[in-house]
């Protein structure tokens, strides 16, 4: 067992297994050994910890990811996400980019794809003015930096 | 993002870089705080979102705001596109620089019209322009200015500068971004433009399709190229349109409009036999091939080969005729099989892309079609004959088989390069073989556990019914245990050493093997030197190998003469014993051998009951020899396999260290063990008293035979060991299955050995004390007055250390030196106590006591000659007590008693007194002696009260 502290100061204890999803707690439990001590996360707090450890706990048993592999070749339809995935993944807004930020930071592959996905997903056919809404920003440009970009881009587009 | 802050533009644009290098600055750091963050996320996070998103939503993203617009610019986004490409890795690259000449230099139609205006802007912006702006970037790669010369096409230079063009219209400097058109995204923008123009060509009818993507006759090998390009482009990981998943099913019509009009183009060519119209279609048909299931071209050519066909022409069974192994109608059928190779193999190298793998595909094909069909009835058919002989036929077939791996890599290698490398051409025959592996190697075990099983079980029965035990030539150790050792084992060395043939032909090599290491040939060969370490006394009811001894060593003349008389045996010729070990029991027990053998044992000795017989009779070398002999034919049978990769590659050293476990536990379990069991169990039943007179005790000197020949087996067991499995298993691998059992196979002999020496001990005391009591006059030591004595020991003593003297040599060489130190240490502590009880029963005289210290003394030399410190230290106490028997006077005698010290500790007075009480004038000087003893010491008591 794995004894995990959160920002806000929440310890969770779980199957080493479970913790070893995350390979930034794996190469810590390697590098200090078994140890009792509980593993300080200060940059998760418990509410995010806790439904990371709930994906962890569901995928435990999935078989490490091929190690760079043709990576091309592997994401087939790129924005595919599993059932079971969607389901936990189907959260407020906020909450998402938290678990994006948290599965980044304890280094999961997997979970972080799962985020990027479903955001990818969000931004799908949405104009400029959604994506700012979406993410929260300003426009900052000047209209002929934005022109500018517009022409820039434009070769991307589909008419 | 350091790249930023280097191609900064420091002097021009001072109002805008301040709001540049704000934002700048945000970026720079590499801590993730959340100051550099893009809304809720850091950029790098953004970048693997982007990741995702089709390529047609991208330019609203980068709309979206400067942060957004700049993570669009990120090269490593655009390396991934154009990674997703493959131009790289489909040496596409020529193929697309075509396709984009082309586009330069038609007129673009098909195209949304303000593309082509701005493409004539840009290149007019950068003629103007294009020297201001190399003069601000500082740190510019050598390779723009390259560019700048003008060394690569026009065209290329229109869209290279299109992007620099429309910054330099720009006065935000932070856009002024792209330095070079070696990025990734400049390249992939021109092949995006090169595609776009395809793409509505594609979404038509397949047979329009085509006409439209190629209106002028072009190579096929170019055509499967450029739809190779487009399958691509049309790929999940670009998505350039909102419809490319239909454009990509039309393509994929049109794909397969092509490919069959390749197979045609292919049929006739082959039937025109047209080497370079084959070669064309084939590569074309290659290239537009999408990597699903098989392809079809390269499947249809090699299901027409004529070695599929032909395989009424073999009959594997004819490999099988009268039940027996030969092999000689596989190895044709296998010339012929690598010869179709050869010829297929050379071909496919010709015509077909070396990617396809063709040859591979072919040689494949044809060991699991031809191939492993003809084995599968050959392996099941040997099978049903029976099991050794299908065991003998898997190696076969498969070293047959190996053949082709020889003539694979001998089309395989045309200089340059080979084809295909060894190792997958070995992959070719060790996958066909695999589906017959489970069954032999299972197989291989439960036959291998069936003849040692078998081997026991035979033995057992002849154990118990007591016939056919004896083989005249089984050499015996007692004489001279080193040298016949020596014998056996080198000889034993030498059958491992020889090659076992697992071919057709095998067999007959182990048999001559074995016959080479029989007894028979040994005996000849220790003969003249070993002054017939072996009689020629046959008859198993007869006396023991003491006996023999003991006439070799009384008589020798009359032994000899025996040898003279008595024509030896024959020796069997190799050659006749060659693939019988039956022969050898034929010789044991073969009448010859029996009559007209004069029975040389000068020492009449009753039949011993039969349960007496002969111990060293419940072990056998030759069924020793037989166990090893069949786990290392599966040995020999299983190392065809070695080379095995993968999981049957673990499976076959598996088997390795499961025989080898098999043999120790049936040597160990099935035959050491209970032998010595059996020894033991009779050794326990024999009674001193109820034989004759005799300084030997019959069961404890074949309990040393027996543990010779125990030695001898593990020895054999070790040489073994030493040549057939050491390769396989690391020696010092401690939680090795085969060390461990080795380990336990010793160990269950070393405690056979101890518990059986602990029986023997106990006969052999039983005994000796049986003879002194039983050979001990009642006045032995209570000579009748007059006659002079003869000082020296008793008859009984004589006897006594005569019968230990002989058993304790015999047990030399054996055992080890701990071992035999200590079981002479047992023998001295019971002896001690054995002679102590017998002094105790006597009744013993002045004149007596000088017979028991001749007898005390006989024993102490005896004792001495073990050269064992703390016994010979005992028994030289002994010696001690012997004088108390002498003393005449009372006074003196009660001295000698109360001196402690005189012997050595190992008596106390009282233990002497009790000897004393045995001295025949004991009544008379009883009451001085204790006066002496004790009425002294009371005064001394008084006195010191």
């Amino acid at each position: 067992m794995v004894t995990l502290t959160t920002s806000d100061n929440e310890t969770f204890t779980v199957d080493k297994k479970v913790a070893e999803k995350s390979v930034l707690i794996k190469n810590m439990l390697e590098d200090v050994g078994e140890s009792d001590q509980a593993i300080p996360l200060p940059n998760v707090t418990a509410s995010v910890l806790k439904k990371v450890l709930e994906w962890c706990e569901h995928h435990k048993d999935d078989p490490a990811p091929p190690e760079n592999e043709d990576k091309d070749d592997t994401r087939k339809r790129t924005t595919d996400i599993s059932e079971w995935d969607q389901k936990f993944i189907a959260v407020d807004q906020e909450m998402l980019f938290e678990i994006i930020l948290a599965a980044n930071y304890l280094d999961i592959k997997a979970l972080l794809d799962v985020g990027c996905k479903t955001v990818a997903n969000m931004i799908k056919g949405k104009s400029p003015e959604e994506i700012r809404k979406l993410f929260n920003i300003v426009n900052d440009f000047t209209p002929e930096e934005e022109a500018q970009i517009k022409k820039e881009n434009e070769w991307a587009e589909d008419r | 993002m350091d790249k930023w802050t280097a191609i900064e533009p420091v002097k021009l644009y001072d109002k805008a870089s301040s709001t540049a290098a704000s934002v700048l600055s945000r970026l720079s750091g590499n801590a993730p705080s959340r100051a550099i963050f893009i809304g809720p996320l850091p950029p790098e996070l953004h970048l693997l979102i982007l990741d995702y998103l089709p390529l047609y939503d991208l330019p609203a993203i980068a709309r979206s705001s400067r942060a957004f617009s700049r993570l669009v610019r990120d090269e490593k986004l655009w390396e991934r596109k154009w990674k997703a490409l493959k131009i790289e890795k489909y040496a596409l690259q020529e193929v697309l620089n075509e396709l984009q000449n082309e586009e330069e230099h038609k007129p673009p139609p098909p195209r949304p019209g303000h593309f082509a205006v701005e493409e004539e802007s840009d290149l007019a912006t950068f003629t103007v322009g294009g020297d201001d702006e190399f003069g601000d970037f500082t740190e510019a790669p050598p390779t723009q200015s390259t560019t700048g010369t003008a060394t690569e096409t026009f065209g290329q230079f229109v869209n290279t500068f299109n992007n620099v063009a429309l910054d330099s219209q720009s006065a935000v400097p932070y856009i002024t971004a792209f330095p070079s058109h070696h990025t990734f995204r400049s390249k992939f923008v021109k092949a995006h433009k090169a595609f776009v123009g395809l793409l509505p060509k594609v979404v038509t009818p397949p047979e329009l399709a085509l006409s439209h993507l190629f209106p002028s006759p072009a190579k096929s090998l170019y055509k499967g190229r450029v739809l190779h390009l487009l399958a691509l482009f049309l790929s999940p990981a670009i998505e350039p349109t909102r419809i490319w998943s239909a454009q990509k099913d039309a393509l994929n019509s049109s794909i397969r409009t092509f490919n069959a009009s390749l197979v045609t183009a292919f049929d006739t060519s082959e039937e025109k036999g047209e080497d370079e119209g084959m070669k064309e279609a084939a590569w074309a048909s290659w290239e537009v091939w999408d990597g699903q299931g098989e392809w079809e071209m390269g499947k249809t050519w090699m299901e027409k080969r004529d070695v599929f066909f032909d395989s009424d022409r073999w009959d594997p069974l004819r490999n099988l005729t009268n039940n027996t192994l030969h092999l000689d109608p596989m190895v044709v059928f296998m010339t012929n099989t690598m010869e179709s190779v050869r010829k297929e193999g050379s071909f496919a190298i010709r015509i077909f892309p070396p990617s396809a793998d063709i040859l591979l595909a072919v040689t494949r094909r044809v060991a699991a079609d031809v191939i492993g069909e003809y084995i599968t009835p050959l392996l099941s058919r040997a099978r049903e004959i029976s099991i050794p002989t299908y065991l003998n036929a898997t190696p076969a077939t498969f070293k047959q088989a190996w053949r082709l791996v020889d003539s694979i890599m001998d089309v395989a290698n045309p200089p340059p390069e080979a084809v295909i490398t060894r190792t997958q051409a070995e992959d070719v025959i060790f996958r066909m073989f695999e589906m017959f592996m489970e069954d032999y190697l299972t197989e291989e075990i439960s036959s291998t556990k069936k003849t040692l099983d078998t081997a026991c079980d035979t033995w057992d029965r002849k154990v118990a019914s007591h016939t056919g035990l004896y083989s005249p030539n089984a050499p015996h150790f007692l004489k001279n245990p080193a040298q016949v050792k020596r014998n056996v084992l080198a000889s034993f060395a030498d059958v491992l050493l020889l090659p076992v043939q697992v071919a057709a032909t095998g067999g007959t090599a182990v048999a001559k093997g074995i016959s080479k290491l029989t007894p028979q040939q040994r005996a000849d060969k220790n003969k003249p030197e070993a002054n017939g370490y072996r009689t020629p006394l046959a008859d198993k009811d007869d006396p023991t190998a003491f006996d023999l001894t003991m006439a070799d060593i009384d008589n020798p003349n009359e032994h000899d003469q025996d040898h003279d008389t008595h024509p030896h045996p024959t020796p069997v010729p190799a050659h006749v014993v060659n693939g019988s070990r039956a022969s050898l029991s034929l010789v044991g027990s073969g009448p010859g051998s029996r009559s007209g053998t004069p029975v040389p044992g000068p020492r009449p000795s009753t039949p011993l009951p039969s349960s007496f017989d002969r111990l060293e009779l419940l072990l056998s070398l030759d069924v020793a020899l037989e166990l090893i002999h069949a786990v290392r034919d599966s040995l020999a049978r299983v190392q065809t396999f070695q080379a095995y990769p993968g999981t049957y590659g673990y499976r076959v050293r598996d088997t390795f260290d499961q025989l080898f476990v098999l043999l120790l536990q049936a040597m160990g379990d099935r035959h050491i063990c209970p032998a010595f069991e059996k020894a033991e169990e009779q050794m326990k039943t024999y009674k001193a008293d109820e034989h004759e007179i005799s300084t030997s005790v019959a069961p404890l000197l074949q309990f040393f035979e027996l543990v010779h020949l125990a030695d001898t087996i593990q020895s054999m067991v070790q040489v073994f060991f030493d040549k057939e499995l050491s390769a396989h298993i690391d020696r010092t691998d401690f939680m090795n299955d085969v060390i461990r059992e080795k380990k336990r196979f010793e160990n269950s002999l070393d405690d056979a050995v101890a518990s059986g020496m602990n029986a023997g001990t106990e006969v052999l005391m039983n005994q000796v004390e049986h003879i002194i009591w039983s050979r001990t006059g009642p006045r032995e030591y209570y000579p009748p007055e007059g006659p002079p004595l003869e000082l020296g020991p008793t008859e009984g003593c004589r006897e006594a250390i005569q019968c230990l003297e002989m058993h304790c040599k015999l047990l030399k060489g054996s055992t080890s030196k701990d071992v035999l130190e200590v079981f002479y240490q047992e023998v001295g502590i019971r002896l001690h106590g054995i002679i102590q009880k017998h002094l105790k029963r006597q009744i013993i005289s002045l004149e007596g006591g000088f017979q028991v210290i001749a007898d005390l003394n006989a024993y102490y030399s005896f004792i001495a000659s073990l050269r064992v410190q703390q016994i010979t230290q005992d028994f030289s106490n002994l010696k001690m007590l012997g004088h108390v028997f002498i003393v005449s006077d009372a006074k003196d005698l009660a001295q000698i008693v109360r001196d402690v010290t005189r012997y050595g500790g190992s008596f106390r007075p009282e233990d002497v007194y009790e000897f004393i009480q045995r001295r025949a004038d004991w009544k008379k000087i009883e009451k001085t002696v204790d006066k002496t003893m004790y009425n002294l010491s009371f005064k001394d008591d008084c006195i010191i009260a």
